[in-house]
């Protein structure tokens, strides 16, 4: 079979975007020959016109590539079953997304706007409480939010910066909109997947990605590590800089090590640091080691035993005094919980004209808080038209589709939500864009969501051209975690 | 460094030299086992590699195969290559900021052959050697890559440190072994025996190169004890050890330092200072028993003062 069958054989769903196909009379169903190579966006023509230069063969040869050189590289993560441990892969598509140089530069006004207003917003939150009095955002919206710390109440962090790096997560409505779906501000994970799917793409299409102008996203560690460098409360030329990891069982070790190598810096468990006198010291075979910045990769809640959870293992007893006297800077800042809450987020486009004086470039998705009793009726009232997330959860955890959930499924999730209204909200199904995938020698489209990843220092906000994009691989699915079958994908942005 | 990191390192090092040490053991047994003309048994074998006990050890004796698979890809046995490798990769999997990446990838592959079901279906039906040279020659290429790509500095010492201790026990352990196995009887002089002997600690060529007249146990002794030119000698471990160890000295920690330079130097004049007949009028058996209790010591120093961290 020769590939130009392979892209026939491609459908988009109706009242969907294609990321490849712009299909101006939405009929859905197969088209002829002709007409799916005219509807081919401009960005995909050098992608496609590879693909058509390769036989079935080749292209299953470069999935099996790509597929062992994630496994060589032990870029894996371990499911324990009957006691002893399987190395898993995320599954990886073969075919990259790809992001004109116009919808990037969109994006990263987008992002730049609104995590300027978040930074102020927990700036505020923490001091002076501005917001909260003017009546913008609730106080009972902030006060019940289990992730706003009081322990970080009135102290000031190292140049006003709370989040240092953020992951926010994009998705494309039925016409093409760039939509806010959510933002990570606490340790938002997968950066690496973005660095490592480039690699494999060099790998598996040679040539390719000079043909088609495609920006490179190698810069991201030096950025960082230039941002935590300059965080350092010591003014000494070399200041000690470290990841702290929650150890090799968690699923994102991998991430930590490649980043600590990355930089150049060490990788640090909670065992490895010690607090005396209130500053940070690391056990090296030479003795004890101040420590300047902490890239922690820890939750808040384990971060501190004396001050958070009593029973983690994974922090350092004593680390939140160190951090209040200003003798180590700890990024992502403790407490940026309250901003990334999905009932807060809500709130976010408010935030945005209060303290920017601006219009809100990316929109939010339409959101109803159950905590409200009228928002609440409504979405009780149409249940199969919404999602419903529990707003201090990620990953997927804790969610109902609607749509394919059972009428039992829904009631007993109503009961739950009636327990607690304010831990929920819900949003109207959002048909998330497609793009091609490559399955079993077809192309076929699954959905998909966008999560670029910015870096923000005393110099300014940065964003690296590309991010992660995640797939939803069952068919039909619109959910992109990788915890709910959810795979990757390289992601292209292309120069101008 | 963290002394975690420098602990992770030393015993990353410890396995793959545990598991090139035991892969060769293998082979030239399983070569041994073929050739009919001697009485062979597998039991020094287990008794050197694992825990196996005495009634274990002489079920196996004369399996081949059953010990193959217990020694090699086990998942009960600590001490088959399998656990052996799988401990190797998770020290190294904790450190991959302090390895360069090829070596990193190198261990990982060795993990993925070693639990590949198919290698162990073919060291069950195939030849064996064919297998058991896969797997060296895996290590063969961590070895090379541990040359080729890593920087000379503290972790490289660790790594070193680990490797030649390693060496040093198992050296001392072999020996002795080999030797118990025929009640330290000096006057033996089954060709054979010496020959996979030295075979399996890639020491025969020398032999031969060395003394010319036949096979002697005295010689074996000397060689494998003695002989500064020979890799896997006790006297050359203890060199290579004292040599990466004197690399830690520094402005720090001098007090730890100069205690376990004392206790590396005089293993390395014990054993410089010995000659066959010196060991001979000790007893073998107890001679080499010192030197492993020795080596043991410095390995507990070094946890004590370079990589407690808890």
């Amino acid at each position: 079979m020769h590939t130009s069958e392979l892209l026939n054989s491609y459908t988009v769903d109706p009242g969907t975007w294609d990321e490849m196909y712009s299909e101006p009379e939405r009929t859905g169903g197969s088209l002829t020959a002709g007409q799916t190579l005219d509807s081919v966006r401009g960005q995909y023509r050098g992608v496609v016109d590879f693909m058509q230069q390769m036989s079935i063969e080749e292209l299953n040869k470069k999935e099996e590539l790509a597929k062992r050189l994630f496994m060589s590289q032990g870029i894996t993560f371990t499911v324990y079953s009957s006691g002893e441990g399987i190395e898993k892969i995320f599954p990886f598509d073969i075919i990259p997304r790809i992001i004109t140089a116009a919808e990037w530069k969109y994006i990263e006004e987008g992002i730049r706007q609104r995590l300027k207003a978040l930074n102020l917003f927990l700036k505020d939150v923490y001091t002076n409480q501005f917001i909260l009095k003017d009546g913008i955002v609730p106080v009972e919206m902030v006060y019940s939010c289990p992730h706003y710390l009081r322990e970080m109440h009135g102290f000031h962090v190292p140049h006003d910066l709370y989040v240092h790096i953020a992951g926010i997560d994009l998705i494309r409505d039925h016409d093409g909109t760039f939509c806010i779906l959510e933002d990570n501000l606490r340790t938002p994970s997968g950066v690496s997947y973005m660095l490592e799917n480039r690699e494999i793409t060099k790998r598996l299409f040679p040539d390719l990605l000079p043909g088609n102008n495609v920006r490179s996203v190698t810069d991201y560690p030096n950025i960082l590590h230039r941002n935590l460098v300059s965080l350092s409360p010591r003014q000494t030329a070399h200041p000690t800089v470290v990841v702290l990891t929650p150890g090799i069982y968690n699923s994102a070790y991998f991430e930590h090590t490649t980043l600590a190598r990355l930089m150049g810096v060490e990788l640090v468990e909670g065992r490895d640091l010690v607090i005396d006198n209130h500053r940070v010291y690391m056990k090296t075979t030479s003795g004890l080691q101040q420590v300047d910045v902490i890239y922690r990769r820890v939750d808040d809640e384990f971060l501190d035993p004396l001050v958070f959870n009593p029973d983690s293992m994974l922090g350092v007893a004593g680390i939140m005094s160190a951090y209040r006297k200003g003798n180590v800077a700890i990024v992502n800042a403790v407490g940026n919980g309250v901003a990334d809450d999905k009932a807060i987020y809500t709130y976010v486009p408010a935030m945005i004209r209060y303290y920017l004086n601006e219009e809100p470039i990316l929109k939010n998705v339409p959101t109803y808080q159950l905590g409200n009793a009228d928002e609440r009726e409504h979405v009780f009232a149409s249940m199969q038209k919404m999602v419903i997330k529990k707003t201090n959860e990620s990953g997927g955890y804790g969610m109902l589709m609607g749509h394919t959930a059972s009428d039992e499924e829904i009631s007993r999730y109503k009961m739950e939500i009636l327990k607690d209204p304010r831990q929920y909200i819900a949003q109207p199904i959002i048909n998330l864009s497609s793009a091609p995938c490559y399955m079993n020698g077809k192309l076929k489209p699954r959905r998909i969501d966008l999560r670029p990843y910015a870096l923000c220092g005393p110099d300014g906000i940065q964003i690296v051209p590309g991010g992660l994009t995640r797939v939803a691989l069952r068919e039909g699915s619109l959910v992109v975690n990788s915890s709910q079958g959810g795979g990757s994908k390289d992601t292209w942005v292309l120069a101008g | 460094m963290l002394s975690r990191v420098a602990d992770s390192l030393y015993w990353m090092s410890r396995y793959m030299e545990r598991t090139d040490g035991i892969l060769r053991m293998l082979r030239i047994n399983y070569a041994s086992s073929q050739d009919d003309i001697q009485e062979f048994s597998w039991k020094p074998v287990l008794r050197i590699f694992s825990y196996v006990d005495e009634e274990g050890a002489t079920r196996m004796a004369h399996n081949t195969r059953a010990v193959l698979q217990y020694m090699v890809t086990d998942r009960e046995n600590s001490n088959s290559v399998l656990n052996i490798i799988t401990r190797a990769r998770e020290n190294a999997r904790s450190v991959q900021d302090h390895i360069t990446k090829e070596l990193w990838q190198c261990l990982n592959d060795f993990y993925h052959t070693i639990r590949d079901e198919k290698l162990n279906h073919d060291l069950q039906r195939e030849d064996p050697i064919s297998i058991l040279d896969i797997l060296i020659k895996q290590g063969m290429i961590y070895f090379g890559t541990l040359d080729v790509t890593m920087a000379r500095g503290e972790g490289y010492a660790f790594i070193n440190i680990g490797k030649y201790l390693e060496r040093g026990v198992q050296s001392a352990d072999i020996l002795d072994v080999k030797f118990s196995d025929m009640n330290y009887d000096f006057a033996k002089t089954d060709t054979t025996y010496w020959k996979y002997l030295l075979l399996s600690i890639s020491g025969y060529e020398l032999y031969l190169k060395t003394y010319r007249s036949g096979f002697d146990a005295r010689n074996v002794v000397e060689q494998t004890v003695l002989n500064e030119d020979f890799p896997r000698s006790i006297l050359y471990s203890a060199g290579q050890l004292h040599r990466y160890f004197e690399r830690l000295k520094g402005e720090r920690n001098q007090e730890a330092f100069r205690h376990i330079d004392f206790m590396i130097g005089k293993i390395k004049s014990k054993v410089r200072y010995s000659t066959v007949e010196s060991i001979m009028a000790q007893g073998l058996h107890t001679y080499l028993n010192g030197i492993k209790d020795d080596l043991y010591q410095v390995g507990i120093a070094l946890n004590q003062h370079y990589f407690a961290y808890t």
